[in-house]
């Protein structure tokens, strides 16, 4: 055991405590990169060696720089993801859908409903004004024109989803490609023993985005790279393959499909059945809205609009005009979308009386009391209710309410776990600069240390050589 | 548990978005004076918000009806009461030319004075208003009596609704009070008797004797036009007030329900103030703390 043992055991600090030093470099550099996670140096000290009967070290040595991670958290933040992002977008669509029912502090199809009943009661107060047939025509032109306006901004809502599949689509394609890419990095960095850190990071962070967009299952091979397939599609990514998920026109709507791993997009392609339990994420959400949600609500406008047409014609074709000719139809259409006066109608066509003369209001009184009436309507979930039409519609209203409050309950739920989920994550994997710039402190030090037991062990070899001269 | 600088900025994040979140949606409140301004704010209590508001409009569609309604029985009122007086007039001829007294030429006057009366029931008859003549019943677009006394309306009754399924005459059936529709006596025709009878020659006195009572009982016909106008009237005037009620009841509830009660909503949001004050001084503070002040 000489000198020399001591130069060798103060390199080997002097190599470790840079490396750490350069750890904590990169840790502080990422302290806001998404989805990094900490590093830590691993120090070991070197094996020893048996001099003259005494058992001595030979140094440190850095066997490994380790990434803080843990799999159950990752887990449960991908899991989180797709269902707060599917109830996030379900909610903004709902919240889109919304103020065409709100009737609290602005009048929409509620009230046109009650103008339109009105007017038949003010008819019946003058069956043969022309004033009040006048009336009756503009308030049924306004009811008319509001069932229109729901019609169109719910459709809208469901265009809008359906247009957003097609860039969904291409995100999840896009990220399945980043993955495979990211995989074929961690394979080939493995393959000459270096560090894929960085790179698994990129891919944790790549399942996360994959499973904001749709609902995943995923698994972590032994080689280490990402097996991520889709719920209700099959196959996304595995190893260096990925599949093309896209959007194909079929009738009046996108069907999402799925290519093979690694192929081309082919008419064979399995197609997305939005009836599948389970898909999640943003594709969940947006199909639910396209698919469930929105069709829901028009099925019971239709409804409403369909009975009033059928009720009031009904009723209309009892009576007769004022020249005494039997009433046609007042409305024409069945569904919210076509409900329009009927194009023969004029002020005078309207049928208040049922026997004949001017004066009788007998039918206009008729047609009033269908506003009191039951009639059978469609709930969005499609079960008939028997009711008037006016608590139907306010009980619509309040359904589209109790969606959009359970929507946000939901997310805001998601939201807090998400965050809780994070909070974890960041103390776990995240870089404190606390403790960075400790750390700093320490190995500097320690390389300070080193540095000076070099210094010593050269002044000791100057005193040896000093006493040969 | 570490404590990361990401962590404190997620969290701190999260609770200033939290503390914006409802103290936005008591703003909301407050300038909208509603305490429920989307259904999803409470759907069950925006439902029954929309169930009052329905009622309420319904209640203001009977008010109107009723106050129409009314305006039509006052004018069949003003001219039944005309029609009264016109029969007393002609009562008090009939008796004055009982005896069959006077010259030719002076009961021909009287069969004029009989006529134009006569011309003055049918103009009575033929009141209208706003383009509705109260006798016509449902043909009440023309006059209903002719010059001739003869009637072109109808022998119906307008009904309108005062309340959910109650129904009140607003005119009597058609000419009713003149024609007698029905058993009763038709004036018109009756006058016409009484002319001939006074003017005959000789005059007919027995006659003239029985159209006193035909002309009393006449009188009555008349009256009791008037009082089913009336009877029609009060139940407008009970229907008017406890629709008013109702009203009255509808609207405190819907108020309790809707209105924001400001000086509540002024406490409260001074408390969410003052909290999301600390909030924001806290934050501010801890997240410039660091090691790298010091070293």
């Amino acid at each position: 055991m000489g000198i020399g043992n001591i130069f060798d055991i103060a390199a080997s600090g002097i190599a470790a405590q840079r490396l750490a030093l350069e750890v904590t470099g990169e840790n502080i550099a990422n302290v806001n990169t998404p989805g990094y996670s900490r590093q830590q140096v691993n120090m070991v000290s070197k094996l020893s060696i048996n001099t003259g009967g005494v058992q001595m070290g030979t140094g440190v040595q850095v066997n490994a720089v380790l990434r803080s991670y843990d799999n159950m958290l990752q887990q449960q933040v991908v899991a989180g993801n797709s269902s707060y992002q599917e109830n996030l977008t379900r909610q903004t669509s709902l919240e889109q859908i919304q103020p065409s029912f709100n009737e609290l502090n602005a009048d929409g199809l509620g009230s046109a409903v009650s103008g339109f009943f009105g007017a038949w009661q003010d008819l019946s107060v003058n069956p043969q004004g022309v004033a009040e047939r006048q009336a009756l025509l503009s308030k049924s032109a306004i009811m008319v024109d509001n069932f229109h306006q729901m019609n169109a901004s719910l459709s809208d809502v469901a265009t809008n989803a359906d247009n957003d599949l097609t860039g969904i689509a291409a995100d999840i394609t896009a990220s399945a490609r980043n993955l495979a890419l990211v995989n074929s990095q961690i394979l080939a960095t493995q393959a000459v023993g270096g560090n894929a850190n960085e790179i698994m990071d990129q891919r944790d962070l790549l399942v996360r985005d994959l499973a904001e967009n749709a609902g995943i299952t995923w698994s972590l091979q032994s080689d280490g790279t990402a097996t991520v397939s889709l719920v209700g599609l099959g196959a996304l990514v595995s190893g260096t393959q990925s599949a093309t998920v896209y959007t194909e026109v079929n009738g009046t709507k996108n069907d999402v499909k799925i290519s093979a791993l690694g192929a081309a997009q082919d008419p064979g392609d399995a197609a997305l059945a939005s009836q599948a339990t389970g898909i999640g994420g943003r594709l969940g959400g947006t199909i639910a809205v396209r698919d469930f949600i929105v069709p829901g609500y028009l099925a019971s406008l239709d409804s409403m609009a369909q009975q009033l047409v059928t009720a009031v014609n009904g009723q209309h074709a009892l009576g007769s005009d004022l020249q005494g000719n039997p009433g046609g139809a007042f409305f024409s259409g069945t569904t919210s979308a076509d409900i329009g006066l009927d194009p023969g109608l004029d002020s005078n066509k309207v049928a208040a009386s049922l026997g004949g003369g001017v004066g009788d209001n007998t039918n206009a009184l008729a047609i009033a009391a269908i506003q009191s009436s039951n009639l059978s309507f469609t709930t969005p979930s499609g079960t008939t209710v028997s009711t008037s039409t006016e608590r139907f519609y306010n009980s619509l209203s309040s359904t589209v309410g109790i969606d959009v409050q359970g929507a946000q309950r939901s997310t805001a739920q998601g939201n807090a776990f998400l965050k809780q989920m994070n909070s974890l994550r960041n103390s776990h994997s995240g870089v404190s600069l606390d403790e960075e710039l400790t750390n700093l402190i320490k190995y500097q030090q320690a390389f300070q240390g080193a540095s000076k037991v070099i210094n010593t062990a050269t002044n000791m070899l100057d005193t040896i050589l000093n006493m040969v001269r | 548990m570490r404590v990361t600088p990401g962590m404190t900025a997620d969290n701190a994040l999260y609770n200033l978005q939290q503390g914006r979140a409802l103290m936005d949606s008591l703003q909301e409140q407050v300038a909208s004076g509603l305490q429920v301004n989307k259904p999803s704010d409470d759907p069950l209590t925006a439902r029954q918000i929309l169930d009052l508001q329905h009622q309420i409009a319904q209640g203001k569609q009977y008010t109107s009806n009723i106050m129409k309604g009314s305006t039509l029985l006052n004018v069949t009122n003003t001219a039944l009461n005309g029609i009264s007086s016109i029969m007393t007039e002609i009562k008090k001829i009939a008796a004055d030319n009982v005896s069959g007294n006077g010259t030719q030429a002076e009961r021909d006057a009287v069969g004029d004075s009989l006529d134009a009366l006569k011309k003055q029931l049918i103009d009575m008859g033929n009141t209208e208003y706003g383009g509705q003549y109260v006798f016509g019943g449902y043909q009440n677009d023309q006059p209903p009596f002719n010059s001739d006394g003869s009637f072109n309306g109808s022998e119906d009754e307008l009904s309108i609704e005062v309340a959910q399924g109650a129904r009140v005459p607003v005119t009597l059936k058609g000419g009713e009070p003149l024609r007698g529709t029905g058993g009763g006596i038709d004036i018109l025709a009756e006058i016409e008797n009484l002319k001939t009878a006074i003017t005959l020659d000789p005059p007919d006195t027995a006659g003239i004797s029985g159209q006193i009572n035909t002309m009393g009982a006449a009188a009555d016909q008349v009256t009791f036009g008037l009082i089913k106008v009336a009877n029609s009237l009060v139940r407008m005037n009970s229907a008017n007030s406890l629709v008013t009620n109702n009203q009255n009841t509808l609207l405190n509830v819907y108020e309790s329900k809707q209105n924001v009660d400001y000086a509540k909503a002024g406490v409260e949001l001074t408390k969410l103030q003052t909290a999301f004050q600390a909030a924001l001084a806290s934050t501010a503070k801890i997240s410039q703390l660091s090691l790298l002040d010091y070293i």
